[in-house]
């Protein structure tokens, strides 16, 4: 009996223990990334901000929280080794796995949080980002210089502070773009070829060539040619739902159409019902997949990887890596070319825009910061030129060159590293990159800001096939497919409002939403004499919808917009 | 054997067990077993008492990050938006449709399944159609339904094996008519599950006294009929009370697979109450209409089980509380 009971005791004990380990091990970690921080020398700090970094520089940690799925840095990847040498700031990344909203969850309810946080509205409004004016106009001249046009810009609408510094949308000198990542009409290479480079404006000109090149061509590399593909899955619904706004002329607003400065959406009105009424008639010529509906974002990318796909309307980042296996599978007639298209000739096509400020994305501080002035400075120092030429362009010599009239380039074993994703993870520091204030445009030496974007270097860097495809349309970018884009309106764009965490426009949002995805696919895959009846169902149900409500928040902001944003 | 099956029952039965007071020996006597439990009835009352104070939420206009005392107080709001939309019956009747699909589908391909891996001899086959069958098990259902969506896609593995066997002439969409998505549901729950779920099944088969089937086969019995009379009252005891604590999650249909396997064709079918509250609760920050939800489920689910239970008593079944 005495063994039994020694052992029990022991058994016990080592239950305890293991939950004591457990529970200490839950809660220990928060110290170690943000207490290295807390005790820094103002001094070094105040150094290291004014550029005289010599080997004093105060270490510190920068816990950070990407709101993104994403891959670690190398341990001794180069740029953050150089930004610890010279700045002192190791980053501890925490990239995003599972849900977002899941996450957020969690870390709101804990008031869990890193030191750099991804903006956010539903942390904006637990109230987990500490204002930042008062610490950029104290300690961030550059950062202050960097968003001056901006700046109340940056304000959250709800309290007037600002809490986020946005990534993208601050241009300096001249823009160069050879890229369009937005929406559009995309279209096989091939097809045009086929068609002796034909250029493209209405919709009904477009199917044409789809139903032409299809019935000439019923297979591609053994499998059957798709027509036209709509991916409606998840969040990336789109493809389904923003065609009609641009084929009317109108900029990406999300769900709704500004008109002089007045909000509604345009889900039931009849130039919607013209473009799937089209879509209703091409999917009868049997065009459309069948599947499109039915497949999920991998079984998208996978049908458009095989190159058996003629054309779909999507954003271009969102098929991307499908594009990039068709170029390494050398399928270069199979990769795609945007096109603008509009109801009628006479409209001006407004797809491409100007990248708006998006206050959703880029760096906030959070209240848990223990330093938050050391990163603030930390952020200024990497606004000057020379860590952004450092951020985007890599180091010289090492991974680009300086031409003798000054112009960066890169050698074709440098280009190709880029696109290598093992030697970013090692050699780029794209993890805190994408999301930091960075400058667009150009250097004061007019060099591009982006690599891709230094025009002859975009142009040394094109396949042959490009160029001689570029070359039968005049054109030196794909990006010339598109009119130039005009100043933005100051609202613009709509889809960057936020509709308030549980409010009734953001349930309306949602019920539209559902409305949408469930009726018109029914109505494109109807028997074109049931369309109009469907339809008709679908704008009922959108009138039982508080429509109105919806759209008052949307108004409201964008007359806030007006009244706050407009210099 | 005889004894300890008494025993047991005597253990289960308290009106027949003669009741020890709890004496202060008594107590001193089993302080081992005392103390070992205080851990867990700790981590009980930690996360499974604790929590309910959440259940607060429910009632207010739930702000995160603000204290108790700046919450402000709504009452039924966020129930009476929950029963009074429009989708909500048609969500229940999913939840419920699927749920039942699962268990009923779950039960008795489990039992099958169980009854026929008894019947095999032969220990490596067993043990390795066994080991084959609740693999899927430990994959996880974004893997599960991806591998659904693909064998199930115009070109997918089962329009093939159709086409091929000319029982169709054209490839089915199976996830774009409604009508199939409960079964395709129910399919893969059973593909993913039905070997794990046999495992408890085959251990009460394993617990069945030999000598009952010897005493079958003296008296003439086959392998069909000591199949009836002996091995599935063997276990019927773990099928009842399987059955009574299945039932308590019955609206528990899950929502990773609808969510997952669910596009506009078929959303009139696949939206479970799950994915309503993720929609209109969490998506939208409103934590209050989602605690609401949570509530309900729980309340249906206690009523169930509490029904299930006395039912299983009335019939004077082996029951769970």
């Amino acid at each position: 009996m005495g063994g039994k009971s020694k052992t029990m005791f022991r058994l016990g004990l080592m239950l305890l223990l293991t939950f004591s380990v457990v529970l200490s091990g839950c809660g220990g970690s928060k110290d170690t990334s943000s207490s290295s921080g807390s005790d820094s020398n103002k001094n070094t700090t105040e150094q290291a901000a004014t550029g005289n970094n010599d080997d004093k520089v105060e270490p510190f940690n920068v816990s950070v929280f990407i709101g993104e799925a994403g891959q670690q840095p190398t341990p001794d990847n180069k740029i953050y080794k150089k930004i610890k040498d010279e700045l002192g700031a190791t980053f501890n990344f925490e990239f995003l796995a599972g849900d977002i909203n899941q996450k957020l969850g969690v870390m709101i309810a804990g008031s869990d949080y890193p030191d750099l946080m991804t903006g956010n509205t539903k942390l904006t409004a637990a109230g987990a980002y500490i204002p930042l004016e008062d610490l950029i106009e104290k300690y961030a001249p550059n950062l202050k210089k960097h968003y001056a046009d901006y700046w109340n810009m940056m304000k959250d609408p709800n309290d007037g502070h600002i809490y986020i510094l946005p990534n993208y949308g601050v241009y300096n000198g001249k823009l160069n773009s050879t890229w369009y990542s937005g929406p559009a009409f995309w279209i096989q290479k091939d097809v045009l070829e086929d068609a002796g480079y034909p250029k493209v404006k209405t919709l009904d000109e477009y199917f044409d060539l789809i139903a032409k090149y299809k019935e000439k061509n019923p297979k591609i590399d053994g499998s059957p040619t798709i027509g036209f593909e709509i991916l409606n899955y998840d969040w990336r619904n789109w493809g389904l739902f923003n065609a009609p706004q641009h084929l009317i002329g109108h900029p990406n607003d999300g769900g709704v159409v500004v008109k002089d400065g007045v909000a509604e959406i345009f889900a039931d009105k009849d130039y919607a019902k013209q473009y799937y009424q089209k879509l209703n008639e091409v999917n009868d010529k049997g065009l459309i997949d069948k599947e499109t509906f039915v497949q999920n974002y991998d079984q998208y990318l996978a049908k458009l990887s095989s190159g058996a796909v003629l054309g779909m309307f999507d954003q271009h980042w969102n098929f991307q890596n499908a594009e990039n296996s068709l170029i390494t599978q050398k399928k270069d007639n199979r990769t795609y070319v945007g096109l603008p298209l509009v109801y009628d000739v006479n409209t001006k096509d407004y797809y491409r825009d100007r990248a708006p400020l998006n206050l959703n994305n880029g760096f906030g501080i959070s209240v848990n910061a223990k330093d938050p002035e050391r990163i603030i400075k930390l952020l200024d120092k990497l606004i000057t030129e020379d860590w952004q030429k450092t951020l985007t362009w890599g180091v010289e010599g090492e991974d680009y060159v300086v031409n003798e009239k000054g112009r960066f380039m890169k050698t074709q074993e440098q280009r190709d590293k880029f696109t290598d994703g093992t030697w970013k993870l090692a050699n780029k520091a794209d993890a805190f990159f994408s999301f930091a204030p960075k400058m667009e445009g150009s250097f004061s030496d007019g060099n591009s800001t982006d690599a891709a974007a230094q025009p002859e270097e975009y142009q040394a860097g094109l396949k042959e096939y490009d160029k001689k495809f570029l070359q039968a349309y005049g054109y030196n970018s794909y990006v010339d497919f598109f009119s130039d884009p005009p100043e933005n309106p100051v609202y613009y764009p709509a889809w960057t409002i936020d509709l308030n965490e549980g409010s009734e426009a953001k349930v309306v949002n949602t019920k539209l939403n559902d409305l949408s995805t469930k009726f018109l696919p029914k109505a494109i895959l109807a028997k074109p004499a049931d369309f109009n009846s469907v339809w008709t169902d679908y704008t009922s149900q959108i009138g039982k919808v508080n429509v109105k409500a919806y759209e008052d928040r949307i108004n409201e902001q964008i007359k806030w917009r007006i009244d706050n944003w407009s210099k | 054997m005889e004894e300890t099956l008494g025993k047991k029952r005597a253990v289960r039965n308290p009106k027949k067990q003669k009741k020890h007071p709890m004496t202060w020996s008594l107590i001193k006597n089993q302080k081992q077993l005392i103390w070992m439990s205080v851990p867990l009835t700790l981590y009980i009352i930690l996360f499974a008492y604790v929590p309910i104070w959440g259940w607060t939420m429910a009632f207010q206009n739930y702000k995160p990050a603000r204290s108790f005392g700046e919450q402000t107080w709504v009452g039924f709001k966020h129930f009476k938006f929950l029963f009074t939309d429009d989708n909500f019956l048609r969500v229940l009747r999913n939840t419920l449709g699927m749920s039942l699909i699962n268990l009923v589908l779950g039960f008795v391909t489990a039992i099958i399944l169980a009854l026929l891996l008894n019947e095999i001899k032969k220990v490596f086959l067993k043990r390795t159609v066994q080991t084959i069958s609740y693999l899927p098990h430990f994959l996880s259902w974004v893997i599960v339904t991806g591998i659904v969506a693909t064998s199930l896609a115009s070109d997918g593995i089962i329009n093939d094996l159709l086409l091929k066997l000319h029982i169709i002439k054209e490839p089915i969409l199976w996830l774009s008519e409604g009508k199939y998505f409960w079964g395709v549901v129910g399919a893969s729950h059973v593909w993913k599950e039905v070997g794990w779920n046999t495992i408890i099944y085959l251990a009460a088969m394993a617990s069945i006294d030999p000598a009952l089937y010897e005493a079958a086969e003296m008296d003439g019995a086959s392998r069909y009929k000591k199949m009836l009379y002996v091995t599935i009252p063997g276990i019927k005891s773990t099928i009842v009370i399987l059955l009574i604590m299945s039932i308590g999650h019955i609206l528990d249909a899950g929502f990773e697979v609808q969510y997952l396997l669910g596009n506009g064709l078929v959303v009139d079918w696949a939206e479970t109450v799950d994915i309503f509250v993720l929609k209109y609760g969490i998506a939208q920050g409103n934590y209050s209409l989602a605690t609401a939800g949570g509530i309900f489920k729980t309340v249906v689910s206690v009523t169930m089980l509490l029904l299930a239970n006395w039912t299983a008593k009335r019939l004077g079944e082996e029951r769970l509380l």
